[in-house]
C-alpha cells in the first residue's frame, strides 16, 4: 500500500474529529439553563406542521439514481484502458485503444438516447408518468 | 517507500535531515501535514470565504457589506463563529438524533479529505496517491448520502425537499464531471494528479515531445470545452448558484439545512466552501496547470532561485489560479437567476453528457491525429518546421 | 507491516463486520442503510490493504456514492418503508435464512483454505511488491489485452441492464 494513504487516513480521522470537537466547545461555552421551550416544531414557516415531514416522493429521483449508477460504472470500467491510450498513441498502437474506447462512448450515448427519446429523462412529465395508478 | 507517495511528508524528513527531527517517523509528518492542511488552509478558508463572499455581494450590489468587526470587517468570520459556537444545539424533537448527528460528519470529511490529493506545490502534495483523479471522486461522494441523511433526520419538509433535490443533482451532475475528467486522463496517461501537473508544464526546446504540453486546458478546442463542464459540473456538485436549488432560499425556506442551527449550520456551510475550493483546485490542476507558471520552468531560469523560493511562487500560483475560480463561483452567485428543475435535470442529461461524450471522442481523435502533442506544440511545429525549409 | 497498519485493518475490519451485523439486525431500515455505507467504507479499506487501490476507489465511487444514494432513495420513496420493523416481516424467512447461511459454510471454509495455501506459498516480499505495484495500468493492459472479449461483453451488459432498469421503472400501462 503506498505511504500516500497514511495522510489520507490522518485527513479522515482529523476531519471526523473535528465535527464533534467544535460542538463540544460550543457545548462547554454556551450559556447554561437557556433552551428552547418544550414542544417546538419542524419550522415551516410559522405554520403548524400537517402530517409527518417523512412523506413518500415521486419515483422519478430513483430512475436517475439508477441511470447514474450504469453510467457510473461504465466509466469506472473505462478509466484502466483510457490511462493506456497515451502510451499506445505514442507507441502506434491507437487504432486498437481508440476502437476500445469509441466502442464504449458508443454504447453509453446508445443508452442515453434510449433513455431520451422513451422520456425517461423528462422531468415534468415524470410527475404524471410516474405517478402511481389510481 | 515509493518515490511518488506521501511527498510532503518525504520533503520534510529530506529538510530535517541530519538533525533531531530526522527520527521523527513518516506516520507523524502524515499527521502533521493533515493538521497544518485542515487547520491552517481548509477551515480558515471556509471561515474567510464567508466573509469574502459577503464582501463581494455588497460590491456587487454597491452596498458596504460587513464592516464593523476589525478593518473593513473582516474579522466578520470570527464573530460569526464565535456566535455559532456559543448558539444552542438544537435537535428537532420530531427527527432523527443519530443521523443528524453523522450527517456534518459526512459532509465535513467528505470536502476534507480531497485536499489529500490536491499538489499545492511541486513538493507540497499530502499523499500523491497512484490513483488521486478517483480518489477525489470517490471522497467527495460522501458529501451527498450526508446531505440527503441530515435533511431526512431533521423532519422538515423542506428539509426532506431539498436534501432528494441535492443527492439527485449531485449523482446526476457526477456523471458529466467524471466524463470531463477522461479527457485529462487520455492525454496524461495517468490517474495520478502530481503527475498530470508536471505534464502540464512548458518546454521549448523539447517541443515534438508530449511530456511538456503547457495547460491541458489549450491541449485542444475539445479540452476547452471539457474545462468549462468540468467548472459547470463543478457547481452544481457543490450546490452553488446558478444550481442552489437544494437550498433555494425563495422556495424551500434553506433547503437541507432548514433545522440546523449554530455550529452544525456552520459545519455544513464550512463543509459546502471547502468543497468549492476542492472542486476549484481540482479544475486547476486539472485544466490550468496547477502550480505551474506560463510559459516559464522556475528549475531552467537562467539565474538559480533558492528552492524555498521556488516553492512559495508555485504555492502562490496554485493558490491565485483556484482563488480566481473561487472568485467567479461567487461571481456568478449575483449575475445568474437560479434554475428550475427540469432545466437542471435537461442541462446535465440532455446537454452537459452528450457534450462530453463529444469531447472523449475528439481528444482521442486529436491525440491520434497529432501523436498527442497540444496546438501550441503543433503550432510551434509548423513554424519551426516552415523555418527550416527557407 | 507495522503495528500501527495492522491497527488499522483490524479497525477496519472490526467496522465491516460489525456494521454488517447492524444491517442485519437493526429494526431501523433506514439505519440498516447508513451501517451498509460504512460496510462499504471498510471493505474499500480493505481493498487498500490487499493492494487493490484501484478497485477501493471503485468501490467508493459505485458503492457509497451510488448504490447507498439507491438505497436511500428507495426507502425514503417508498411510504411507511422505514417505520417497518424486522418482527412485522415475520419469522417465516428465519429458518430459510439459518439454512442458507449454514449451507454457505463449506464453501466458504472451502475458499479460505486455498487462499491459505495461495498465500503461504507465496513469499512475503513478493506480496510486499505486489501491494506496492501499480494497479490501473495493469487493469487497464488486461482488459484491452486477454480480457477483451469480457470487457466488451460487460458494456453491453450494462447497456441492457440500462435499458431493463428504467423499463422496469415504469409504470405498466
Amino acid at each position: 500500500m503506498e505511504t500516500g494513504y497514511i495522510s489520507a487516513f490522518w485527513f479522515v480521522v482529523i476531519a471526523a474529529v473535528t465535527v464533534p470537537l467544535m460542538l463540544g466547545v460550543g457545548a462547554l461555552l454556551r450559556p447554561k439553563g437557556i433552551t428552547t421551550k418544550k414542544g417546538t416544531q419542524a419550522y415551516e414557516c410559522g405554520e403548524d406542521p400537517v402530517g409527518s415531514a417523512w412523506v413518500k416522493f415521486n419515483i422519478r429521483f430513483y430512475v436517475v439514481a439508477i441511470i447514474f449508477i450504469i453510467f457510473d460504472v461504465e466509466i469506472a470500467a473505462v478509466l484502466p484502458a483510457a490511462t493506456l491510450f497515451r502510451e499506445a498513441v505514442l507507441g502506434g498502437q491507437g487504432a486498437f485503444v481508440f476502437a476500445e474506447l469509441f466502442l464504449f462512448v458508443a454504447l453509453l450515448v446508445l443508452g442515453l438516447i434510449y433513455c431520451w427519446v422513451r422520456g425517461d429523462l423528462e422531468w415534468v412529465k415524470g410527475v404524471t408518468k410516474y405517478a402511481p395508478k389510481k | 517507500m515509493p518515490a511518488n507517495s506521501a511527498l510532503f511528508a518525504q520533503t520534510l524528513t529530506q529538510w530535517t535531515q541530519g538533525t533531531w527531527l530526522a527520527t521523527v517517523p513518516l506516520w507523524a509528518w502524515a499527521l502533521v501535514s493533515a493538521l497544518i492542511i485542515i487547520y491552517m488552509l481548509a477551515l480558515p478558508f471556509g471561515g474567510i470565504a464567508t466573509y469574502i463572499e459577503r464582501k463581494i455581494a455588497a460590491d456587487m450590489q454597491d452596498r458596504i457589506g460587513p464592516n464593523r468587526v476589525g478593518p473593513f470587517g473582516i474579522f466578520q468570520f470570527a464573530a460569526d463563529a464565535i456566535k455559532m459556537i456559543s448558539k444552542e444545539d438544537y435537535v428537532p424533537p420530531g427527527g432523527d438524533r443519530f443521523l443528524f448527528n453523522i450527517a456534518p460528519v459526512l459532509v465535513v470529511v467528505g470536502s476534507c479529505a480531497g485536499f489529500v490529493a490536491l499538489p499545492l506545490g511541486q513538493y507540497l502534495v499530502a499523499g500523491d496517491i497512484n490513483i488521486g483523479i478517483l480518489y477525489i471522486m470517490a471522497v467527495t461522494t460522501l458529501i451527498a448520502p450526508g446531505i440527503l441523511l441530515g435533511s431526512w433526520a431533521s423532519e422538515n419538509k423542506w428539509s426532506l425537499l431539498g436534501g432528494l433535490r441535492s443527492a439527485a443533482q449531485i449523482v446526476s451532475y457526477e456523471i458529466p464531471v467524471a466524463l470531463s475528467m477522461l479527457p485529462v486522463i487520455l492525454i496524461s496517461g495517468s490517474l495520478q494528479v502530481g503527475e498530470i501537473v508536471k505534464q502540464q508544464g512548458w518546454n521549448p526546446a523539447d517541443p515534438i515531445h508530449a511530456n511538456a504540453h503547457f495547460w491541458n486546458v489549450f491541449h485542444n478546442p475539445f479540452t476547452v470545452i471539457a474545462f468549462f463542464i468540468l467548472f459547470v459540473g463543478g457547481l452544481a456538485e457543490t450546490n452553488r448558484i446558478p444550481f442552489d436549488l437544494p437550498e433555494a432560499e425563495s422556495e424551500l425556506v434553506s433547503g437541507f439545512n432548514t433545522e440546523f442551527s449554530g455550529m452544525r449550520f456552520g459545519l455544513y456551510a464550512l463543509g459546502e466552501f471547502v468543497d468549492v475550493f476542492v472542486m476549484c483546485a481540482l479544475v486547476t490542476t486539472l485544466y490550468l496547470g496547477g502550480w505551474q507558471l506560463p510559459f516559464l520552468e522556475l528549475d531552467k531560469f537562467w539565474i538559480t532561485l533558492p528552492s524555498g523560493l521556488i516553492a512559495l511562487i508555485h504555492v502562490g500560483f496554485f493558490m491565485g489560479k483556484t482563488l480566481l475560480l473561487v472568485f467567479v463561483v461567487m461571481w456568478l452567485r449575483w449575475t445568474l437567476p437560479r434554475l428550475r428543475v427540469d432545466q437542471l435535470m435537461g442541462l446535465c442529461w440532455k446537454g452537459l453528457v452528450p457534450i462530453s461524450l463529444f469531447n472523449i471522442v475528439g481528444t482521442a481523435v486529436w491525440m491520434w491525429a497529432f501523436k498527442g502533442q497540444s496546438m501550441i506544440q503543433v503550432l510551434g511545429s509548423l513554424f519551426s518546421g516552415g523555418s527550416a525549409s527557407h | 507491516m507495522s503495528n500501527g497498519m495492522k491497527l488499522i485493518l483490524l479497525i477496519a475490519e472490526l467496522v465491516t463486520v460489525g456494521s454488517a451485523l447492524i444491517v442485519a439486525i437493526n429494526p431501523n431500515i433506514l439505519y440498516s442503510a447508513v451501517f451498509l455505507l460504512f460496510a462499504f467504507l471498510g471493505v474499500a479499506v480493505m481493498y487498500l490493504f490487499a493492494g487493490a487501490d484501484f478497485l477501493a476507489g471503485v468501490q467508493i465511487v459505485v458503492y457509497v456514492g451510488g448504490v447507498t444514494i439507491l438505497i436511500l432513495f428507495a426507502i425514503m420513496l417508498t411510504q411507511w418503508l422505514y417505520r417497518l420493523k424486522l418482527k412485522d416481516i415475520g419469522s417465516k424467512f428465519v429458518i430459510p435464512g439459518v439454512v442458507l447461511a449454514l449451507g454457505l459454510v463449506p464453501f466458504l471454509h472451502r475458499g479460505l483454505t486455498e487462499l491459505g495455501k495461495m498465500i503461504q506459498a507465496t513469499p512475503p516480499e513478493k506480496m510486499a511488491e505486489f501491494a506496492a505495484s501499480p494497479k490501473t495500468q495493469a487493469i487497464g493492459k488486461a482488459l484491452l489485452g486477454t480480457h477483451v472479449l469480457p470487457f466488451e461483453a460487460i458494456t453491453i451488459l450494462l447497456l441492457g441492464a440500462l435499458v431493463g432498469a428504467v423499463w422496469l421503472a415504469r409504470p405498466r400501462t
